[in-house]
This record gives structure tokens, sequence and C-alpha cells, in this order.
């Protein structure tokens, strides 16, 4: 311990802090501080790269792990917050006077709030002119969680998503009360069946 | 039955170890520093690279870096492949909303993204001279590239024109390897003379970071943008 140089103190400093921050990415819950840690974690890495005389790789680790792998995560979780719902029903349930105050936007607003969701309504020309029967395909393509239809017959709203998401059965048990509404759950396939 | 599996498994890791550690037994063979010793005497006089890493993998181990760079083009194709859906949808329009990005967060990018693109192609050009290169400046242009998005919200990219120009770009970083054949007789190096100048030689360097710089930005460009298209 005698010829510590200073060099040599800061190295082991960041060697801990380094592990500590590999900790505190496995225990934290907010994926938000994840992403600023994960950024924190790679800017530690490239400071011990240039102690140990390496800046070719510590300029690429700067590159690459903190600034285009935290806006990817970014970007992902931006999406993940999203509730994406196609709206085939062209009457007053969901837009009545041109805006969000139908009885089935209250409905789902409420819903979206209480899981801290966005809702994003889109009703789509293209995915709209499919017919009924391509709803499963739909639901399982692309990234629509909720695809709202009308039953002529028995004059009832149906709500159509994945068996396999839990929004489905909450929102199952919310609108349990409302007549006009129907849950419709897609068992999940395997690939090509 | 899965006493007997871990049995197996402590035998086998067991073995591997022994295995091992007998073959690291010659240590002062394999820990020598001729590679470094002559890299240092002869390196910048026959790669014309001040920059020792760029001398090696654009000069000595130009081989490695051809399949080093042919590994990111396969990457994404894969990632293409995967995101399943077609060049024509992925074409559709970005969708970052535009409501949900902070002003902040815009009005800094404006700041900042001049100044990153030149910080990148200065990291690609000076690859020979300073720390840096390529590869490490195409990542700073295509973060430049990707915070564009954050300030344009409503940007088109075509995908099936980056990945053609990309592929292009890989075909002739082979092709100007390839140039040292009828110049030195050999594949892979540098095509200037041995005896040129260090200016003429860097001339070759600067070409070559120039042209992974750009494969590069282009391939990261791909990845990210497949990765924003899969939300819609």
């Amino acid at each position: 311990m005698g010829d510590l140089t200073l060099i040599d103190a800061s190295a082991y400093a960041l060697q801990v802090l380094l592990i500590i921050l590999a900790i505190a990415i496995v225990m934290h819950k907010n994926n938000g501080t994840i992403i600023i840690l994960i950024a924190s974690f790679s800017l530690v890495t490239a400071s011990l790269y240039v102690l140990n005389s390496a800046p070719d790789v510590a300029i690429a680790e700067i590159a690459i792990n903190s600034a285009i792998i935290p806006l990817i995560y970014v970007i992902s979780i931006s999406r993940q917050r999203e509730y994406i719902i196609l709206d085939k029903v062209n009457d007053d349930f969901i837009i009545s006077d041109n805006s969000f105050t139908g009885i089935g936007y209250v409905i789902l607003k409420r819903f979206a709030d209480f899981y801290h969701l966005e809702l994003n309504i889109t009703n789509d020309p293209g995915l709209c002119a499919l017919g009924e029967g391509e709803d499963q395909v739909l639901c399982e393509a692309t990234n629509v969680d909720l695809i709202i239809t009308k039953d002529t017959e028995t004059n009832q709203y149906v709500f159509k998503g994945k068996n396999s998401s839990i929004l489905i059965h909450k929102l199952e048990q919310l609108t349990k009360d409302h007549d006009n509404i129907r849950v419709v759950k897609f068992k999940d396939r395997d690939v090509g069946e | 039955m899965s006493v007997s599996k871990n049995i197996i498994l402590f035998a086998l890791l067991s073995v591997l170890l022994i295995v091992f550690m007998l073959a690291m037994q010659d240590l002062d063979v394999l820990y020598n520093s001729y590679g470094r010793d002559y890299y240092l005497l002869y390196g910048l006089e026959e790669t014309g690279s001040r920059n020792l890493v760029s001398a090696i993998y654009l000069d000595y181990r130009l081989f490695d870096s051809l399949f080093e760079a042919g590994i990111l083009l396969i990457a994404v194709s894969g990632i293409i492949w995967i995101s399943k859906h077609d060049i024509e949808e992925k074409n559709a329009k970005f969708m970052i909303d535009k409501y949900k990005t902070p002003d902040l967060f815009v009005t800094f990018s404006r700041l900042v993204y001049p100044l990153m693109l030149t910080f990148g192609f200065y990291v690609i050009i000076n690859g020979h001279l300073s720390p840096g290169g390529g590869f490490q400046g195409g990542a700073i242009v295509a973060t430049a590239i990707l915070i564009l998005y954050y300030i344009d919200s409503e940007r088109e990219t075509n995908i099936g024109l980056i990945v053609t120009i990309e592929k292009y770009i890989f075909m002739t970083i082979i092709v100007l390897a390839s140039i040292s054949l009828f110049t030195r007789g050999t594949f892979f190096t540098n095509f200037m003379p041995l005896d040129a100048s260090l200016q003429m030689k860097s001339i070759y360097l600067v070409l070559l970071n120039l042209l992974i710089g750009f494969k590069v930005a282009l391939g990261l460009w791909t990845i990210f943008t497949a990765f924003l298209k899969e939300g819609r």
C-alpha cells in the first residue's frame, strides 16, 4: 500500500463505484432511473479504460453505451407506456361532436389513468378496412392492444384483445357493469398454427 | 436424475478446468512483448499511422477488420428480418410524438447536433493521428442522426436506400483494401508503396477510416430506425 499513486487510488475508487452502480441497476424499479444508471455505468467504465491507456476503446464505449443505447431504451419504454386502440366504430361511442367525449372514451380514459398508461386511439383507414375475421391476426401481427367493434345484432360494443395481456382482464372487470360492452379475448396461438 | 446430472456437469467442469490449467503452463511464451515491440518500432514507419491501434486494424490486421465490418452488416440484416415488417412499411412516418418530447430537450438537441456531427467527422478523419477512428466516429455521427429524430418528429427515412448504400460502401472497402495486390503484391494492406512518405500513406488511412465511419453510421442508423418503426 506504500506506493499507491493517485491514478491507482482513483482506479480502485472507480471499480468500487462500478460495483455499486451494477447493484443499483439490478435493484432499482424505476425504468427512467435505470437508463441514467446504465449511462453512468458506461461513463465510469470509459474512465477506467482511459486510466488503463485505452482511449480508443473509451471513445467507442462512450458513443455506444452512454449515448445510443440509452436513447434506444428511452424510445422502447415510451412505446411500452402506450395503450394503442383501433377504433372501428363509426358512431359517437368514442368521438362525439368531433372530440373525445363519448362514453367509451370516458371509460377507457379512467382505465388508462388508473394504470398510468397513455391512450393512443387511432382509426387508421387501412387497418379499419380489414374484415372482422382479421381482428385476431391484427392483434398478433401489429402492436394494437385493443380493437373496438360494434355487434349489430345485440347492439353491443365489443372490446377485442389478446388473452395473454393482463390489462384486458382488468378492462373486463371494469366494464362488468356496462351492459352494452362485451370483452372478447383471443387465445394465444403458436406461430404457424 | 438431477443429482447424477449435476455430478456429470461437475466432472465435466473439473476436466475443463484441469485442461485449461495445463494449457496455461507456458505463460512466458504466451505473454511476450515481441508483437508490441515490433509495432512500437516499425508501426509508424510502415503504416504511416501515429495511432498504433489504427495501424493494426487498418493495415496489419485489415483482414480481421473486414469481417468486423461484415458482422455489423449481418446484424443490421438480422434486425430488419426479425422486426418482421417489410421495407415499404418501415418507410412509414416516424413516430416520436411531438408533444411528448420536452421542449428543453429539443432546444438543447438543436444546439448540440452540429457540434456532435463535427466531432464525429473529426474523430473519423483524425483516426490515424489521435485516439478514435472509423468505428468510434461513425457511432458519434449515428448518435447525432438519432438526435435529429427528436428535433423533427415528422421525419421520414428510407431504410431500403440506407441499407443499399451501406452494402455498396462495404464492397468499396473490400475493393480499396484489395488494390494493394497490384501495387505491393499482397492483399489487404496500404496500396501506397512501402517507401512512400507518411503523408502519402495517410491518404489510404483517411479514405478507409471515412468509408468505415460512413458504414458504421449507416448501420447504426438502420438499427435504431428499425427500433423506432417497430412501435407502429
